[in-house]
């Protein structure tokens, strides 16, 4: 694409399938601008695979209507928004989608009104819009595109610049704007993912495609002096998170297979993959808790033979059938979002429906959700988040199903597992999202990770690996052992006038230390019934609750 | 015209209280292995709790015999005109079946009539107290008397918190609470009547919020007609939530009880439960 006043649907699909290949390459930079050293949401990523559900939809779309592909990449949004960053790009697209209806081409004027639905519709999607984040970033790349097309109105590249720099100035605003991302150190998260998404479709556009196979998008600095930042990659953590599944062995026969493009494919299936052989014959072997997909993906490259499905854990399996055996609640199931294969295990001996695995670093998208939603078999459902990130998304899926969705603002597995417990099985829908929200409020939540970065935080001075603990989101706690952490985090969380205190220990903490931690309490406080769970989660190794 | 007004020991009235307003109490049968013992007659509450806790043997239990029905109403015909009995929910024990196989044994059609209250602990006590009640009014006929107490049915109910659900599950008598069992978690099952079954109503992790849930339940009521409070091995407990109810219902017209053998192999020590007549 050299320069041009008039964009089609192919052309423009092709801008932001570059501009995703341009986030792809900072996602992890943008992860590391966390507010709180811990390992969160991670912004880049869930911006990435919103952005790659959003481009996949593109490319379904047959013809040249520009209306036609954005409103494919409007719906791709939604579906596959992850996270409250991937939940306000849905919304952007949804707007851009409103702004070229009926447009067969574009030129920069068309652009600029688009981009000013976009942020107009990601502004009314929020009850609460903060300033200083993805929001403001959008609107002030708009203003400068309006700004733009009123002089020169034909000219989209010229727009566009307009908007890509009025977009890196208001990242390094952010901080300004938000107190919180100044006292962290760190531009605003979702506002950089903005940029250089906008920043990828300019370069395209400008011809610089070759060229951006070489280089790498920069973060933008912020304004105001800051303590520097230690960008460290976070570690990728979706396939350890498979809690549980099937070992699954094939052999695939056919010709021209490419090894390392299948190992691509199948490696965000499962863990534990193995790909061995030649061009014609491949040995795989992967861990996964859908061994049908695998199968059938296989199927699709060449004949399939020796096919092992073997069970990896039968108990488990045992356990979860008696726990679908029951039916506990009559029209209204519940659907909660968890990591780690105890607290998907304490959920589902508390009665919810069915457990969507997920949590901080790996929010599941809208249409995760929306399925989990759709084959449960009532028509009310209440949807339990279990995750600040992660309560957006949710509440997109109900405009996505027939079904009658509620969700129950739940921030922590804590204030997750309360709600559960306070469901009153002789009260309707409504009445039940309503004692359950408020249930949250009746518990403590204390959780204790180790900081991903080295920052000063609250008056703490944080080293990178060291324990914090937080308590209630807030930090309250550092020390270099967890168990240290958890002693002096329980101690700000008013143990005294508390019944019972809850100790979930992750699965790189041995169970030991927990039940040293529970002896500890408990002499303290006679009165106070401490009770040790397996729960399996990753990078926290204590989630606890106080009530 | 007299009516006189039989029920079982799941109703848990003391004995006194039966004395003092001439009430019959049929006795259900609490079995440890071979020994078996008539509730609360051959058996104490502290000596069924003591053992229910100390032996590595669950009780079982069974209904009275017709034989023991018809042996009440035998006697109680000789100096009276008629007798309602009212038992205790058909859909957790045989017992309705006994106290009417026991009408025809005694030729007594007509003049018995045989209630299920869908109910059991002192929700049965408090409807069959408010029947002995208004037994002693002059010339109430026993049709009059049953259709009172039908009445007063839909409103009168149980609440239990359970410490745990292993014995009801044991003893084949969880129904609707199911879904309750299982817990990974250590929680404290709140449950109640429904259509005669036990049913599931919520949960709280210390028994401490699961008082707080009676007494609101209570609290929340415009009116109340009558109320108990039950208990199996905590009487502190107990006496805890008797004085909190005391703030919003006379305390000295709270009837407290203890949880008869017989229901206490199904509701295991630690329980506490109201039970109690909604107001119209």
């Amino acid at each position: 694409m050299k320069q041009s006043n008039m964009i089609n649907g192919p052309e423009f699909r092709d801008m932001f399938a570059a501009a995703t290949n341009w986030l792809e390459k900072s996602a992890s930079d943008i992860d590391a601008l966390n507010v709180f050293p811990v390992p969160d949401g991670d912004t880049g990523t869930n911006m990435l695979l919103t952005m790659r559900s959003t481009v996949e939809e593109a490319y379904k779309v047959n013809g040249q209507s520009v209306s036609a592909v954005v409103q494919a990449m409007a719906n791709g949004a939604l579906m596959g928004a992850r996270g409250n960053s991937g939940v306000i790009l849905s919304q952007i697209w949804s707007g851009m989608a409103q702004g070229l209806s009926d447009k067969e081409t574009f030129n920069g004027k068309d652009l600029a009104q688009a981009l000013t639905q976009a942020s107009e519709t990601a502004y009314k999607g929020l009850s609460n819009p903060v300033e200083g984040t993805i929001l403001t970033v959008m609107k002030d790349a708009s203003k400068a595109s309006q700004k733009q097309a009123a002089k020169n109105s034909g000219n989209v590249v010229a727009v566009l610049e307009a908007a890509v720099n009025a977009a890196s100035e208001s990242v390094a605003n952010t901080p300004t704007l938000l107190p919180v991302l100044k006292e962290a150190g760190v531009v605003d998260a979702g506002g950089q993912g903005l940029f250089t998404l906008l920043d990828g479709a300019l370069r395209y556009l400008r011809g610089e495609a070759e060229l951006m196979r070489f280089r790498k998008p920069q973060l933008v600095a912020s304004k105001i002096p800051m303590t520097p930042i230690t960008v460290i990659a976070p570690e990728k953590v979706g396939a350890d998170e498979i809690p549980f599944g099937y070992c699954t062995e094939f052999l695939l026969k056919g010709k021209d297979f490419e090894l390392e493009k299948l190992k691509r494919k199948l490696v965000r299936r499962g863990q534990s993959l193995i790909v061995v052989g030649d061009d014609t014959t491949v040995r795989v072997h992967i861990h996964t808790i859908d061994p049908g997909s695998i199968i059938h993906f296989a199927t699709t490259l060449g004949t399939v033979h020796s096919v092992s499905i073997r069970n990896m854990d039968e108990q488990h399996q045992d356990f979860l059938e008696m726990q679908k055996s029951r039916a506990p609640v009559a029209d209204i199931e519940i659907l909660a979002v968890a990591a780690g294969d105890g607290l998907s295990d304490v959920f589902t001996s508390l009665g919810v429906a069915s457990v969507i695995p997920g949590g901080q670093t790996m929010n599941p998208s809208t249409k995760d959700i929306l399925q989990a939603v759709n084959n449960l078999r009532s028509e009310k459902v209440i949807i339990l988040p279990n995750n600040k990130n992660i309560i957006m998304t949710a509440e997109k899926v109900q405009v996505l199903t027939e079904k009658h969705i509620h969700v129950v603002p739940s921030r922590t597995i804590p204030q997750g597992i309360a709600a559960l417990l306070a469901f009153d099985y002789e009260a309707d829908f409504d009445t039940n999202t309503h004692i359950m929200t408020k249930a949250l409020a009746s518990i403590k939540t204390v959780e204790i990770t180790r900081a991903v970065r080295a920052t000063q935080f609250s008056g703490f001075s944080i080293k990178k690996k060291q324990a914090i603990g937080l308590l209630d989101g807030t930090i309250v706690a550092v020390a270099d052992e967890p168990v240290d952490v958890l002693r002096s985090t329980l101690a700000k969380a008013g143990l005294k006038k508390a019944e019972v205190v809850t100790l979930y220990y992750g699965q790189d903490t041995e169970e030991s230390e927990a039940q040293q931690a529970k002896e500890e309490i408990a002499s303290k406080y006679p009165n106070l019934q401490v009770e040790v769970v397996k729960g399996g989660q990753p990078h926290y190794n204590f989630i606890g609750s106080v009530e | 015209m007299t009516v006189k007004i039989v029920t079982d020991s799941t109703s848990d009235i003391t004995a006194s209280l039966a004395h003092e307003l001439g009430i019959t109490v049929v006795p259900l049968v609490v079995l440890f292995g071979h020994e078996s013992f008539l509730d609360r007659v051959d058996i104490t509450t502290d000596e069924f709790y003591r053992r229910l806790t100390q032996e590595n043997i669950y009780p079982t239990t069974t209904q009275p015999a017709p034989g023991a029905f018809a042996d009440v109403y035998q006697k109680l015909l000789k100096d009276n005109d008629e007798i309602l009995a009212i038992v205790l929910s058909s859909k957790l024990s045989g017992t309705y079946r006994s106290a009417v196989n026991a009408v025809s044994m005694v030729e007594g059609k007509g003049r018995i009539e045989v209630i299920d209250s869908l109910l059991t602990a002192m929700s049965l006590g408090l409807i069959v107290i408010s029947a002995a009640k208004l037994a002693s009014q002059k010339g109430i006929t026993l049709k009059e008397l049953s259709e009172a107490i039908k009445m007063e049915l839909p409103r009168t109910n149980t609440i239990m918190a359970f410490d745990t659900l292993k014995f009801l599950a044991k003893g084949g008598r969880i129904g609707k609470a199911q879904g309750l069992l299982g817990s990974l978690l250590a929680v404290k099952p709140v449950l109640t009547l429904k259509d005669g079954e036990v049913a599931p109503l919520t949960r709280f992790r210390s028994m401490g919020a699961a008082a707080d849930y009676l007494y609101n339940h209570i609290a929340c009521m415009s009116h109340v007609e009558a109320l108990a409070v039950e208990y199996a091995t905590t009487p502190h407990e107990a006496d805890v939530l008797v004085a909190r109810l005391g703030a919003i219902y006379p305390q000295e017209n709270i009837y407290r009880s203890v949880v008869s053998p017989v229901l206490g192999t199904y509701t295991g020590p630690n329980v506490l439960a109201i039970s109690f007549i909604e107001g119209k």
